[in-house]
């Protein structure tokens, strides 16, 4: 494997390179509501640069999304039923109560189209993030990066709604931080 | 897997493979076909990709196929992680044959029966030799 794989394999599974388990990555912060786990690990900008450098993201254009306050996101619906997600419904708490929305990816994308990143980058781009809507059906298993729209001071609880035929649930992680890097 | 509401023809999937050759998902029809959506910085992706190749084995190769469609990324790169292949990796590099199947993540997995329409669909990854995954297979061909 090449080192730039390393790189952007380590990327998405984890903050750093952690310890690989033998069923997938590690996770720093995990979170169930019955059968539905959302896991989360906080991304740094060096190793956010090097990944979106390696598919044709010029070091400066990236870098506001690189510094963002940003996590790879891993949803496992182990439940029976469909359920659908929509990240304009999940946002960040604040220790002082403060709520932070999330930016949607096709924010970001307006962001590439004005600066002239190429289809290829841009599409790289889009495919590593989470969706802004997805849905789940029993067994799906979706990873994907996200980013806040500012960063919360100190630690923060993350709140991650989705529906099913039941009606609308939320799962939190608690203790979440920024990558410091 | 979940089964699609109504099996709905597959969309059209004509992509060059690691020697630049056109493979195209039409040519198989009369097979079930496993097409699996991936790229290599995809964790789910890696984890799940060498039980495209153990699944395939539980088949004869007359009746059963594995495509692999890298999404976006260079053969090169590519190369590195899977080595040789005994089923066609094929290379989307503009994502625009994904765009006309119904995804929205990376990896998803659709199972094309004989007919050539999508019978089932994965989010997420899988183990594909996992026998309830190859008694569904079982099943699309005794259909």
């Amino acid at each position: 494997m090449n080192i730039r794989l390393l790189i952007v394999c380590a990327l998405l599974g984890s903050a750093s390179l952690f310890v690989r388990a033998e069923d997938g990555p590690i996770w720093t912060h995990r979170a169930a509501q019955g059968a539905v786990v959302l896991t989360a690990n906080p991304l740094g900008s060096e190793s956010r640069i090097a990944f979106y450098g390696a598919r044709g993201f010029p070091e400066a254009t990236i870098l506001p999304y690189a510094q963002a306050c940003g996590f790879s996101f891993g949803m496992q619906n182990g439940s029976a039923n469909k359920l659908t997600t929509r990240l304009a419904d999940w946002h960040a708490v604040s220790a002082d109560g403060k709520h932070v929305a999330l930016r949607l990816p096709e924010a970001w994308d307006m962001e590439w189209v004005k600066s002239g990143v190429s289809e290829a980058a841009r599409i790289a781009f889009r495919w590593a993030q989470f969706q802004s809507e997805n849905t789940f059906e029993p067994g799906d298993w979706i990873m994907g990066m996200a980013t806040l729209e500012v960063p919360p001071s100190g630690t923060f609880r993350l709140v991650a709604r989705y529906r099913d035929d039941k009606g609308n649930h939320e799962i939190a992680l608690d203790k979440l931080s920024c990558a410091k890097d | 897997m979940t089964a699609l509401p109504a099996p709905m023809p597959a969309p059209a999937l004509r992509l060059p493979d690691n020697d630049v050759k056109p493979v195209d998902l039409a040519g198989y029809r009369g097979k079930v076909v496993l097409v699996n959506f991936w790229a290599t910085w995809c964790p789910p992706c890696r984890k799940e990709f060498p039980s495209l190749a153990r699944v395939r084995k539980r088949f004869k190769p007359t009746e059963f196929e594995v495509l692999a469609v890298n999404v976006g990324e260079d053969p090169d790169m590519v190369f590195s992680f899977t080595g040789t292949t005994e089923f066609p990796v094929l290379f989307d590099r503009d994502s625009k044959a994904m765009g006309a199947w119904p995804v929205k993540g990376l990896p998803t997995t659709f199972l094309v029966d004989r007919q050539g329409r999508l019978a089932l669909k994965a989010v997420g990854g899988r183990e594909f030799d996992d026998p309830e995954i190859v008694a569904i297979i079982k099943q699309l061909l005794d259909s």
